[in-house]
C-alpha cells in the first residue's frame, strides 16, 4: 500500500510527490491527464498584482506578500506563511540548478518579462533562457524574431504592443526551411528538432544574424530545445554576440514541459510513481477517515488505498471542480463542501475580461493551516478527514490567475503538504 | 463500504450499459495541444499532424454520409498515448479508429492495401494456415524474394518481424499434458493467437504459475479478440470475432470464474475497446468486460490479498529492460508488470520510459509505416542496447517481436520470469541461461 496517494499531476501534485518521496514515503500520483505544467509559461509567478486591480505590477514580492497576508488571512499564502513561501522557492531553485536548468530570481524583485503579444508579465522565478527579456532593463533596441509559416508567434504584433509601453522593439520574420518544408510545425516539435539537429541551430543563428542590425537583444518564441535548452541558448548568444531571450507562447508550453521533466525525474529518482490516464472519480470514507479513492480504469472502477490522500486536481480549469446547470458545484474525488456564489446567472459578469473576474472562479476547497479541508472559513478549524490534504488551485480564497500567483500557490502549498503530510 | 469479493470470483451482478458515442467527447477538447506533445508518431513523421488535429478538429468534418476530409488519420497507430495525456477526457484514439473504419467503409482504403490490411489483421487465419506447415511456412516467410514480393505487391514491410510458427500449438500441448490440477478455485485463461500459434511457452508458464497457486486453469475454445481488425477499420469482421468470444467465454463467467490474459491488447479489447468502438452493448458483453483481467494484475491482486505463494523462489540474477506496452498502459491500472517483477528475487529491472515501441499491433508491418515504427521505438532500442541484458521483458507479442528484431535481443513475458523463479522449466533464451 502507498503511504501517500496524490490526485493530480500539475505543479502542486508534482511538488508534493517530490517532497514526500524525498522523505522516504511511498508515493503515487494518479492523474486524469498531464497537468498545467504544460499550459503555463515555465516560470514561477508568486505575486504579480496586489490588490488584483492595482494599476502597476508588483516590483518586490516580499513586501506585497506581507501586505497580502495581512489583507487576506484565508489566502493559501497566509495559511502557509512567508517563510514557507521562501523555502519552497529555494527548494525548486536548488532542484532546477542541480538539473542544469537554473531558475533565477528571488522574493526581492519580480522580473517584468514580455508576453507573446507584447504585454508585460511580472514573475518571480524565470529560467536563464528568458531573463534577458526583462523590460526594466534598458538594452535597446530589442529585436523580436518569428518564423514564416509558423502560427504560434507574431513578432510585429508583440513589437507594436511593446512600443506602446515605451520599449524600443521591432519585429522580423525569418525563413527556416525546416519549418517551411513541414506540413505542420508545433512549438514542441520545433524544440525537439533544436535538441537533435545542430544544423538547424546554425541556420537559426545565421538567419537572425542577417536581421540583427543594431539590436542589443533578441527575443524569440520559447523553442530552444526541450532537453538541452541551456546549451542551445548559450550557443545562440555566442553566435549572435547579443543577449537572447525566449518568450513563452501558446500551449503546449516548452518551458513548462522542461519543469515537468525535472520534477518528474526527481519523483522517480526518489522512488515515487506517476500514473496518468487514471482519473479520480470518487472515494470511500469511514467517519473522519478516507479509506480509498476510486479511479476510472478500462471497463471497471479501481479501488486504491493509501495512508494519506492529497487532493491536487485543480479548480474549474483543472477539472477538480465541476459545475452543474442546477447551480451547484462538486469537488469530483472527495465531494468536499463548496460554497457557490448564488445561482448560475450570478456566476459570470457580462464582460469576458471583466477586471473583477467571474464570481464562480472563487469556488474552492476551504482548508485550515495544515491544508486539511474543513467546513467553513476558519484557519484553525478541525479537519473534516484526518488523512486528507488539499493543495494548489483547488483551494478557495486564492485569485491566482488575476493575482498572477498561479504557480506560486501550487508550488508553496504542494511543498508544505509534501513535507508534512 | 461493500465487502470485497476475492479477485478470482466473478462479479455476475452486472448488466448491459449503453455506450455513449466516443465522438461526443470531442467537445471536451480545449485545444491545449498536450496530446500533440504526447504523440510518438507525430514526433517522428510529418505524415501525421497530431492527435488534436485529427479527432477533435478534423473530427468535426467527418460524417458518415460525407467523404473523409483527409486520410492522415490512417497514420494514427492507436497507441493511446494521447488519451492518457489528455486532461479533459477526449477519447482521441477511439475517435481516430472509428474515423478509419468510416474511411474503409467509404472505400478510402481499397484494393491491395485493404487486402494487405485484412491479411495481416487475421492473425488467427494466418496461424491456422501457417502453423500446421510450420517448417515450410517459417522458411517461406523469411526468404528474401518472398518478402520482396510481399513488399512490392502488398506493402508488407520486408524488414518487419514474422516470428516462427511453433511446431506444437499451445492447445495441443494442453491436450497431451498429464495430471492437470483439478481444484475448487478455477480461472479461465485467454491465451490469444500468439500463445497458440507462435509462443506457447508463455501459456505454459501461465498454467504452471496458476496451478502452483492452487488454481485449476480452464482453457475453453476461443478465437482472435478482433483487435487487429478493429485497428484496420474492419469493424464488421471484428464484431463477428468479438461476439463469438462472448458466446464461448460467458458461460464460464456465469459459473463465477474470471478470465485472465497475458496479451495486454487482447484483454483491453475484451474489457473496453471492442464494446466501445463497436458501440456494442449486451448483458453478456458487460459480464466479459467486468470479469476479464490482465494476468499480472490478477497475480498482484492475489499478492495484495496475501494469496500468492512466494515460498522458495529462486534468484533470477539478471539486469533486464522492461518495456510496458502502450496498450497495457491504456488499461489505466498502474504498472502491475513492474510490481510483479519486483517480487522476483535478485532480478534488476530497468524500466523503459518510452511511450511506445512503435509497432502498435499491425502498424509496423506496413511498408509505408515500418520506418515510423522504427523511429518511434528508437529510444527503447537504445536503452535495450545500453543495458545489454540477455533478454528484454514486454507483455505484448508484436511489441516483443519488434523489439527483438530491432535489437537482436530475445524477449519474454514477465510470467516466464516468474515461472523461472518458481523453478518451472522454461523455454527459449531463459532455458539457455540455465533457468
Amino acid at each position: 500500500m502507498n503511504d501517500v496517494l496524490i490526485m493530480g499531476a500539475g505543479l502542486a501534485g508534482l511538488t508534493a510527490a517530490w517532497q514526500a518521496a524525498l522523505r522516504g514515503k511511498k508515493v503515487q500520483i494518479a492523474a486524469k491527464g498531464w497537468g498545467t505544467t504544460h499550459w503555463h509559461a515555465g516560470c514561477v509567478d508568486v505575486l504579480g498584482y496586489h490588490p488584483v486591480d492595482a494599476s502597476t505590477a508588483v516590483d518586490n514580492p516580499r513586501t506585497a506578500l506581507t501586505q497580502l497576508i495581512a489583507d487576506q488571512p484565508q489566502h493559501p499564502y497566509a495559511l502557509a506563511g512567508l517563510d514557507q513561501i521562501e523555502e519552497a522557492l529555494t527548494a525548486l531553485q536548488t532542484l532546477c540548478a542541480e538539473a542544469g536548468y537554473p531558475l533565477h530570481g528571488s522574493l526581492d524583485k519580480n522580473w517584468q518579462l514580455p508576453t507573446a503579444v507584447g504585454s508585460m508579465r511580472p514573475t518571480c522565478l524565470a529560467p536563464s533562457t528568458m531573463i534577458a527579456g526583462d523590460l526594466t532593463q534598458k538594452e535597446s533596441p530589442m529585436l523580436l524574431i518569428g518564423f514564416e509559416d509558423y502560427r504560434d508567434f507574431y513578432p510585429s504584433l508583440a513589437a507594436d504592443n511593446l512600443r506602446q509601453l515605451g520599449i524600443d522593439a521591432t519585429g522580423a520574420k525569418i525563413r527556416l526551411a525546416t519549418i517551411e518544408d513541414a506540413n505542420f510545425m508545433t512549438p514542441i516539435k520545433l524544440a525537439q528538432l533544436m535538441d537533435s539537429d545542430p544544423n538547424l541551430r546554425l541556420q537559426l543563428a545565421r538567419a537572425i544574424q542577417a536581421k540583427l542590425g543594431d539590436a542589443k537583444r533578441v527575443g524569440l518564441p520559447a523553442i530552444l530545445g526541450v532537453r538541452h535548452s541551456i546549451a542551445i541558448h548559450k550557443e545562440l548568444e555566442e553566435r549572435l554576440g547579443v543577449p537572447v531571450f525566449e518568450i513563452p507562447s501558446l500551449p503546449p508550453s516548452v518551458p513548462g514541459i522542461r519543469l515537468h521533466h525535472i520534477l518528474f525525474t526527481a519523483i522517480q529518482q526518489a522512488g515515487g510513481r506517476v500514473y496518468d490516464g487514471m482519473e479520480g472519480i470518487g472515494s470511500h470514507k469511514e467517519g473522519n477517515v478516507i479509506t480509498a479513492v476510486l479511479t476510472e480504469a478500462a471497463g471497471r472502477t479501481r479501488t486504491q488505498r493509501a495512508h494519506t490522500y492529497v487532493l491536487a486536481t485543480g479548480g474549474i480549469l483543472g477539472g477538480g471542480i465541476v459545475t452543474k446547470p442546477d447551480s451547484t458545484a462538486r469537488e469530483v474525488v472527495f465531494d468536499l463542501p463548496l460554497e457557490v456564489p448564488g445561482k448560475q446567472h450570478e456566476w459570470f459578469r457580462r464582460e469576458f475580461l471583466n477586471k473583477d473576474g467571474h464570481p464562480i472562479y472563487d469556488v474552492g476547497v476551504q482548508v485550515n493551516e495544515a491544508f486539511q479541508p474543513v467546513q467553513g472559513e476558519n484557519g484553525t478549524a478541525v479537519a473534516l478527514y484526518q488523512n486528507l490534504y488539499a493543495i494548489g488551485n483547488t483551494l478557495a480564497h486564492s485569485e491566482a490567475i488575476r493575482q498572477r500567483a498561479y504557480e506560486g500557490v501550487a508550488l508553496v502549498t504542494g511543498y508544505k503538504v509534501g513535507k508534512e503530510c | 463500504m461493500s465487502t470485497e469479493r476475492p479477485i478470482w470470483e466473478a462479479n455476475t451482478d452486472v448488466t448491459a450499459h449503453p455506450h455513449l458515442a466516443v465522438e461526443l467527447t470531442l467537445d471536451n477538447c480545449i485545444k491545449c495541444n498536450i496530446c500533440v506533445t504526447a504523440c510518438p508518431v507525430t514526433a517522428v513523421t510529418d505524415l501525421f499532424p497530431g492527435p488534436k488535429y485529427e479527432a477533435p478538429q478534423a473530427g468535426r468534418f467527418r460524417n458518415e454520409k460525407q467523404e473523409s476530409p483527409d486520410y492522415s488519420v490512417d497514420y494514427c497507430s492507436g497507441c493511446r498515448a494521447c488519451n492518457m495525456a489528455c486532461p479533459t477526457g477526449v477519447r482521441i484514439a477511439e475517435i481516430n479508429a472509428r474515423a478509419r473504419a468510416n474511411m474503409v467503409e467509404d472505400g478510402g482504403i481499397k484494393g491491395l492495401t485493404r487486402l494487405r490490411n485484412n491479411a495481416i489483421a487475421r492473425t488467427e487465419l494466418v496461424g491456422k494456415l501457417g502453423q500446421p506447415v510450420a517448417p515450410l511456412a517459417n522458411w517461406a516467410l523469411n526468404i528474401k524474394p518472398a518478402r520482396w514480393i510481399a513488399d512490392k505487391v502488398f506493402g508488407i514491410a520486408p524488414e518487419a518481424p514474422f516470428p516462427p510458427f511453433t511446431s506444437q500449438k499451445f492447445s495441443n500441448w494442453l491436450k497431451k499434458r498429464e495430471n492437470p490440477l483439478i481444484a475448487e478455485r478455477k480461472v479461465v485463461y485467454f491465451h490469444g493467437c500468439s500463445t497458440e500459434y507462435y509462443e506457447p511457452r508463455v501459456g505454459k508458464a501461465v498454467v504452471n504459475v496458476l496451478e502452483r497457486n492452487g488454481f485449476e486453469v480452464l482453457i475453453p475454445p476461443q478465437n482472435c479478440c478482433g483487435l487487429p481488425l478493429l485497428s484496420n477499420g474492419e469493424f464488421s469482421s471484428a464484431q463477428q470475432l468479438y461476439e463469438s468470444n462472448i458466446e464461448k467465454l460467458v458461460p464460464y463467467v456465469k459459473q463465477g470464474y474470471v478470465i485472465v490474459g497475458t496479451s495486454t491488447s487482447c484483454t483491453l479489447t475484451l474489457i473496453e475497446e471492442a464494446p466501445e468502438m463497436l458501440e456494442y452493448s449486451s448483458d453478456d458483453a458487460a459480464l466479459i468486460q467486468a470479469n476479464t483481467y490482465d494476468f499480472n494484475d490478477f497475480i498482484m491482486q492475489l499478492f495484495y490479498a496475501g494469496e500468492l505463494d512466494l515460498n522458495d523462489l529462486k534468484d533470477v540474477p539478471l539486469t533486464l529492460v522492461y518495456h510496458m506496452p502502450c496498450q497495457y498502459k491504456a488499461h489505466r491500472i498502474g504498472r502491475p508488470g513492474t510490481e510483479l517483477l519486483e517480487l522476483i528475487p535478485a532480478l534488476n529491472v530497468v524500466e523503459s520510459e518510452s511511450v511506445c515501441c512503435g509497432m502498435a499491433g499491425t502498424y509496423g508491418y506496413k511498408s509505408e509505416k515500418y520506418q515510423i515504427a522504427m523511429d518511434v521505438g528508437k529510444s527503447l532500442f537504445e536503452l535495450v542496447g545500453n543495458v545489454d541484458g540477455p533478454v528484454v521483458i514486454c507483455e505484448s507479442e508484436t511489441c516483443r517481436w519488434h523489439i527483438t528484431k530491432a535489437t537482436d535481443t530475445p524477449s519474454v513475458h514477465p510470467v516466464e520470469l516468474l515461472a523461472a523463479a518458481y523453478g518451472f522449466p522454461v523455454e527459449g533464451k531463459l532455458a539457455e541461461l540455465g533457468f
